[in-house]
């Protein structure tokens, strides 16, 4: 018996690390209308028209960070143009997306010429700044906040989330279980987009992974 | 890693060794230390507008510097007594980079003497030209550092050797401009400069 609190502690602690662990699964619409102004204002998240970004972006796994570094996107339709430069000025990597899954790779650094890489930041930078595809349904979350629900016809599910300090929540799932979370703090309106001061992208799963960016720069350009 | 290092390096011995080396061709003068503050332009073809960076270094001689970039994100690059240590803000605060390898600082480290005593063509690294009286250009030697950075020219403001600013292209929309100013020579730099963050 004079074991127990210590046995407690330990499975206390493996309960713990499992829940940490614990992916959210893709919570249930409540009041689900066709809000037509609600699809609007979820929209309106994403910048329209052509824009150019200046983050500083801190990568964080679960064995460590890496040192800040730069990170450059541009938005002109479909077409995103994207780099990473040290603090520096090297450029560790450069690229641009044209849609329809073709990226042309300017520049790639070791070891950001890795398989997958361009891939996973063009993926990444698309959440943040382009709208979801797939069919609209409207809502609210449990807490009772406007979401936009997009469903592809692969079965992907993306809620967009209008927070109370009229900033956003983005939440991308798959097989129901989420996948890629965004978080946008600080939003201030500027041109035709309300452009978040800090945002905080987690990727789930085993080779998880967050990205803090912090606005430099962002103009909307003529 | 390895060739950033040896971007910064390479950036920060021609900086301070511009000056002393170009006049070396005249009138050979040693220089003991160089302070100044500088503008840093990243141009990319994708880029309407430059990112701008800002800040400042100090150089004693023989080998103490700091390098340090107050925006747009802070970072301290010290060197004194054979030690490098490099800082990056990161949430806030100052953190160590210890996943740096030095191993391209200490090969540069051991060119900046012959820069500064004049030894301006002795470059293991890069190719020198000096197409006009104002301009020096230098094209690296080996493929792995071209990989990374196709020329470097150093603009002189002066007959005297000064440097005005360096231009690093990596390709042919890509190029990193800094510009030098409030440049002060051979006073004393003290040693906390070098050692504290």
């Amino acid at each position: 018996m004079k074991n127990v609190p210590v046995i407690l502690l330990v499975l206390l602690f493996f309960l713990s690390g499992c829940a940490a662990e614990k992916r959210m699964q893709l919570p249930g619409l409540i009041r689900t209308i066709d809000d037509g102004q609600q699809k609007i204002a979820c929209a309106d998240i994403f910048p329209q028209g052509k824009w150019q970004f200046v983050h500083s972006i801190e990568f964080t796994m679960k064995d460590g960070a890496g040192p800040p570094v730069i990170g450059v996107t541009t938005i002109d339709g479909s077409t995103i143009g994207c780099a990473l430069v040290t603090v520096e000025g090297l450029t560790l990597f450069e690229a641009v997306y044209r849609g329809k899954e073709s990226v042309e790779i300017r520049r790639a650094i070791p070891p950001f010429d890795k398989p997958g890489f361009a891939r996973g930041l063009i993926g990444d930078i698309r959440a943040i700044f382009q709208p979801p595809s797939g069919t609209v349904l409207t809502g609210q979350s449990a807490d009772a906040a406007p979401v936009c629900r997009y469903k592809d016809v692969r079965g992907g599910v993306v809620d967009v989330e209008r927070t109370a300090d009229d900033c956003w929540q983005i939440n991308g799932y798959s097989a129901e279980l989420l996948q890629r979370s965004i978080i946008g703090r600080s939003c201030r309106k500027k041109g035709s987009g309300n452009i978040p001061e800090y945002l905080e992208l987690k990727t789930y799963g085993r080779n998880g992974y967050t990205l803090k960016m912090t606005l430099i720069r962002a103009d909307n350009v003529p | 890693m390895k060739l950033l290092l040896l971007l910064i390096m390479a950036l920060w011995f021609f900086l301070v060794a511009g000056p002393a080396g170009a006049v070396a061709q005249l009138t050979p003068v040693p220089l003991q230390s160089v302070q100044a503050d500088f503008v840093q332009e990243k141009h990319l073809k994708i880029l309407t507008h430059p990112i701008i960076s800002t800040g400042t270094f100090a150089f004693q001689r023989p080998q103490s510097l700091r390098w340090e970039y107050a925006r747009p994100i802070r970072s301290i690059l010290l060197m004194h007594d054979g030690e490098v240590k490099k800082f990056v803000e990161q949430d806030g605060r100052l953190v160590e980079d210890k996943g740096m390898q030095f191993g391209a600082m200490q090969v540069v480290l051991a060119e900046i003497s012959n820069w500064l005593d004049g030894r301006f063509t002795e470059n293991k690294m890069f190719q020198v030209a000096r197409p006009t009286d104002r301009t020096i250009l230098l094209t690296p030697k080996s493929q792995e550092l071209a990989g990374v950075i196709s020329r470097i020219e150093l603009t002189l403001a002066d007959q005297q050797g000064n440097l005005d600013g360096i231009t690093i292209f990596e390709g042919p929309d890509s190029y990193t401009r800094m510009r030098f100013s409030k440049r002060v020579l051979n006073r004393k730099i003290p040693v906390a400069v070098f050692t504290v963050q």
